[in-house]
């Protein structure tokens, strides 16, 4: 249930409806109890995961000894009342309702890409209406395109919804109602910006009015069939369905009343690596090369089973298993453990939307994890919360959200953290050995070196002083920083002695699951074998390599999620080549399919040893989630041992930040025609003096070794001399960019060909 | 109705009478009775006289009584269920199919396949539409649900082909834009009835 409606919640109440007896708790909704206990009531504009719009009526009931009919998505249950849902009466009103609803809605279910699926429909039947009785003047109302959604305001029922998820979840705040009688509609203050999150407040539209325009008239809703799954292009691993006809995935549909997804996941599905044959030839040389292979390097976006596979063949032949991202994550993590005691952070995102502050560090959350970015915004919205962005960048689609940003030096994160702690345990009883590193902080220095004031800090404690839960955000610019473990013990202290839910965002889809299921290595040695990740022997999900690989749409397999979970995905293309288990099969390690691994995955890591196919995978009607299954958290030994703070060289002149826009987070999302974006180095106006560049330009710089080509664009919103470059385009190379994130670069302009 | 019932197809009150058609033989002496009986009674020759008249008939008087399939083709009741056609406007020569998808849908053997698009003008149509006549078992389902009157059953009854499975597409089907004037109403199965007019209720408009 959402948390967000029970604020008092705790006292017992009993409550009859309909007759039949229902214990709950008091703070919640007679609609919710209903739901609870499988009591229909009639809802147009109810939505369980937003606040209740209440703007439809179809919801009322009576309660004995209240006059007239009471809204129960709104009202409060009280001890002993007794609720009736259906009467002749209620039914006649919302039988009115619904004759409202109707009036001048055009008859086009025919053609409408909601038809079977529509909530007006039902309910239009539902009540028995088989005509439409009344009319009002009408206009031309013609649909707009917005780019990602397409809204067509004749079909619009102005139910609140779209408007609501756009502000409360999504947080892009577009959507706004404009009120006029019969001309009401809904209009799009930000269409220039394409907001593919509008993606989320089309999903729960329940008319045909805001559809995903790329999904628009290409089938019938009940043609398709659900494929239920994960999203793996983030470690949020949201819920969803591949809906899929003749094996094409025409859109993705999730559970709207309980989750949400991201532009990426909403539409970026077009990525399976497609035709793909069994090549023996080639599948020989793979095993061979498998065989002689002194390290394998792949990129963390697999799942737990392959991980689990790939360890296997560690523990065979003795190959190095490299995976930058992941390896950084893991080390922070044993780091971070060897001061809390858990082998896992503590929190989850369902504890940031419930916080009343937020710091974020390390992380350009809105680009970085979105779904981190909504549970803020949940919070902002909910409980006026307060957020603490700590970034070297400003980020604009941030601004509406973020009470306070605090800006620090790129690479003075040591520093930053260590102030934050301070700040954030000085009332507190903590360890002599603890008080003694604290009290040893020369914060002078340090707050020079990060540049944010001691003031800044004094801010950020009082602003905390009435609130009650709080939560830290801890992003990738930190797991791969030189001084991470470090970092990650001073962090560790606040899970340790204060009630924060912290969140360490892992840095790419499954590197969470990576990280506790491979040994993992520092180095590669040549002759390395490559998994989605360039090598001298590649194998390629993305039709690139030297043998094919099936994408995670194509595999049966699990992930674990940021908030600790191992959920399921599932086949929705299909897929005629070699697979990661059969080279290990031809290695001698056998299982007949990838997710016979999936019981054995490592219990000392959390792991229940479930089989795949007894995996649930599911919401119950109030919203708990019953997906696979929670890790279970572990005793790890701890050891408070702290170094003194390092002085960095800084980060002077031109940097650039490798940073992909929000709905790109890997080579996969490239391969998606349906996600538009350009990939290009993006400057403020400073940088591009510091750089002397100007917009427009062609420059090639390199990072890690790596060789960009990129246009350079200047944001007017952006500040300061720091650059964003993309690196999810980079296909094989992708995996191989990840060390700290923010790098001086040499730029060298490209000469412009005149034409 | 209980199972049993239903399952007895034979549930009419039967009132049939029975004609009297003698004894049959049965002894071996009876049968051989009646075969020298019939042959020696000159009936076969009162048949042959009647195909004479015919024949000569046709011959000299030009009154055929056969068709000369498959040059000839005998008219066929509208109500017979033979391979669809699609049907346009009569006014604007568009497709009537709107691709509502009913008739995928309710196609009991599950042959028709259809894809549709959102077309320039920001409208749903039919890009593609084939019938898998392998299957299809003539049961005008699809006729009769398609609201637009768009997908009917024609007149072509050959269905003999090479291969079990014939698919037709939509232009095979479609009224070629150029016969539009020849585009016969369609008056079977699910066509609209005589007095459909007092049937419609019109929907209320405020002008
Ligand atoms: S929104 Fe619903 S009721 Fe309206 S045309 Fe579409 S399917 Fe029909
Ligand atoms: S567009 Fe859809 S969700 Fe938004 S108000 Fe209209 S009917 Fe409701
Ligand atoms: S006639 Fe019957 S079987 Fe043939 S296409 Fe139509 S619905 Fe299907
Ligand atoms: S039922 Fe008629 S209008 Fe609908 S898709 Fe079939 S042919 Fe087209
Ligand atoms: S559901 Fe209660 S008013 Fe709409």
């Amino acid at each position: 249930m959402c948390t967000h409606n029970s604020i008092n919640s705790g006292k017992e109440i009993t409550l009859t409806i309909d007759g039949k007896v229902c214990k709950s708790t008091f703070g919640k909704t007679i609609l919710e109890i209903a739901r609870e206990n499988d009591i229909y009531i009639p809802t147009m504009c109810y939505l369980t995961k937003v606040k209740s719009i209440a703007s439809c009526r179809m919801c009322i009931v009576n309660v004995d000894g209240v006059d007239g009919a009471i809204l129960s998505c709104q009202e409060r249950a009280t001890d002993g009342a007794v609720v009736t849902t259906n009467s002749e009466d209620l039914y006649a009103e919302r039988q009115s309702i619904m004759k409202l609803y109707n009036v001048n809605h055009p008859l086009e279910c025919g053609v409408c890409d909601k038809s079977g699926e529509c909530e007006l429909q039902n309910k239009t039947m539902e009540f028995g209406l088989a005509e439409q009785p009344f009319t009002a003047r009408d206009q031309s109302r013609p649909v707009e395109n917005w780019g990602y959604v397409s809204y067509d305001p004749a079909l619009c029922i102005m139910c609140e919804k779209c408007v609501r998820v756009s502000t409360e979840i999504t947080g892009d705040e577009a959507l706004q109602l404009q009120f006029g009688g019969y001309s009401s509609k809904i209009v799009n203050t930000q269409i220039d910006k394409n907001y593919s999150t509008l993606g989320e407040a089309a999903s729960v539209c329940p008319v045909g009015a805001l559809v995903d325009t790329n999904f628009k008239y290409t089938t019938n809703a009940w043609e398709l069939s659900k494929i239920p799954s994960a999203c793996h292009h983030c470690s949020a691993g949201c819920q969803m369905n591949y809906e899929v006809k003749n094996d094409t995935i025409y859109r993705i549909t999730n559970n709207f009343e309980f989750t949400s997804l991201c532009g990426a996941g909403r539409y970026g599905f077009d990525y399976a690596n497609k035709g793909v044959t069994k090549d023996s030839e080639a599948f020989n040389r793979a095993v061979e090369a498998m065989k002689s292979a002194k390290s394998i390097i792949f990129s963390s976006q697999i799942s737990n089973e392959e991980a689990y596979i790939l360890q296997k063949i560690k523990e065979l032949t003795g190959a190095k298993l490299i995976s930058n991202e992941a390896r950084a994550y893991q080390k922070f993590m044993q780091a971070y453990s060897s001061v809390t005691g858990k082998h896992l952070y503590n929190g989850n995102l369902k504890a940031i939307s419930n916080s009343t502050a937020i710091i974020v560090l390390g992380s350009r959350v809105n680009d970085d994890a979105p779904m981190v970015k909504y549970h803020i915004n949940m919070a902002s919205k909910w409980n006026r919360a307060r957020v603490a962005y700590m970034h070297p960048i400003e980020d604009v689609e941030m601004k509406n959200l973020v009470t306070q940003f605090m800006k620090y030096e790129a690479g003075s994160e040591e520093g930053v953290s260590a102030l934050l702690v301070d700040t954030l345990l000085k009332d507190i009883d903590v360890p002599k050995d603890v008080r003694a590193f604290l009290d040893d902080l020369d914060i002078g220095n340090l707050s020079a070196g990060s540049n944010i004031g001691e003031e800044e800090f004094e801010l950020l404690k009082k602003s905390m002083i009435k609130k009650r839960d709080f939560s830290l955000v801890i992003g990738a610019d930190l797991y791969t920083h030189p001084r991470a473990t470090q970092i990650a013990k001073i962090i560790a202290l606040v899970e340790k002695y204060t009630n924060f839910n912290v969140v360490c965002i892992p840095p790419s889809s499954n590197a969470m699951g990576v990280s506790l299921i491979c040994d993992l290595d520092d180095e590669a040695d040549e002759y390395s074998v490559g998994y989605n990740a360039k090598a001298n022997f590649t194998l390629s999900a993305l039709g690139d390599g030297d043998l094919d690989m099936p994408a995670l749409n194509q595999q049966e397999g699990t992930m674990v999620t940021i908030d600790k979970r191992l959920v399921p995905m599932n086949v929705a293309q299909p897929y005629g080549g070699y697979i990661l288990n059969d080279i290990a099969n031809a290695m001698g390690i056998g299982a007949r399919y990838t997710i016979d691994y999936t019981k054995s995955l490592p219990l000392e890591k959390g792991f229940r040893g479930v089989e795949f196919d007894a995996l649930d995978d599911y919401f119950t009607a109030t919203g708990d989630e019953k997906r696979g299954y929670l890790l279970e958290l572990h005793e790890t030994p701890t050891e408070d041992n702290f170094e003194e703070i390092e002085e960095l060289d800084g980060f002077d002149g031109a940097v650039i930040y490798n940073c992909n826009p929000k709905d790109q987070f890997s080579p996969f999302t490239n391969l998606c025609s349906t996600i538009k974006d350009e990939s290009k180095l993006v400057g403020s106006s400073q940088f591009a003096i510091v750089t002397k560049l100007q917009d427009g330009d062609s420059v090639s710089f390199t990072v890690n070794g790596i060789e960009f080509k990129r246009l350079f664009r200047i944001e007017p919103s952006m500040k300061g001399t720091i650059a964003i470059n993309p690196i999810y385009d980079m296909g094989l190379s992708t995996p191989l960019v990840s060390y700290y994130r923010f790098n001086k670069v040499q730029i060298i302009k490209e000469e412009k060909k005149e034409d | 109705m209980s199972l049993e019932q239903f399952k007895n197809r034979n549930v009419g009150v039967q009132s049939y009478k029975t004609l009297d058609v003698g004894t049959p033989p049965k002894t071996g002496m009876e049968k051989f009775t009646q075969v020298v009986k019939r042959s020696v009674k000159g009936e076969l020759f009162v048949g042959l006289g009647v195909v004479m008249k015919r024949m000569l008939e046709a011959l000299f008087k030009n009154d055929m009584h056969t068709v000369k399939y498959p040059f000839e083709k005998m008219p066929i009741s509208p109500r017979y269920r033979a391979i669809h056609e699609m049907l346009r406007l009569l006014e604007s020569g568009n497709y009537r199919c709107i691709g509502c998808g009913l008739c995928e849908k309710i196609c009991i053997s599950n042959c028709i396949s259809m894809e549709t698009r959102y077309d320039e003008n920001q409208r749903k149509e039919v890009s593609e539409y084939t019938i898998n006549f392998g299957r299809c078992i003539f049961c005008g389902y699809c006729a009769e649900v398609c609201p637009e009157l768009a997908i009917v059953h024609g007149q072509r009854y050959e269905t003999a082909s090479e291969q079990r499975a014939g698919f037709s597409l939509f232009e095979d089907m479609l009224t070629p834009i150029d016969q539009l004037n020849l585009q016969q109403e369609f008056d079977g199965f699910g066509a609209v009835s005589p007095n459909a007019d007092d049937n419609i209720k019109q929907t209320p408009l405020a002008y």
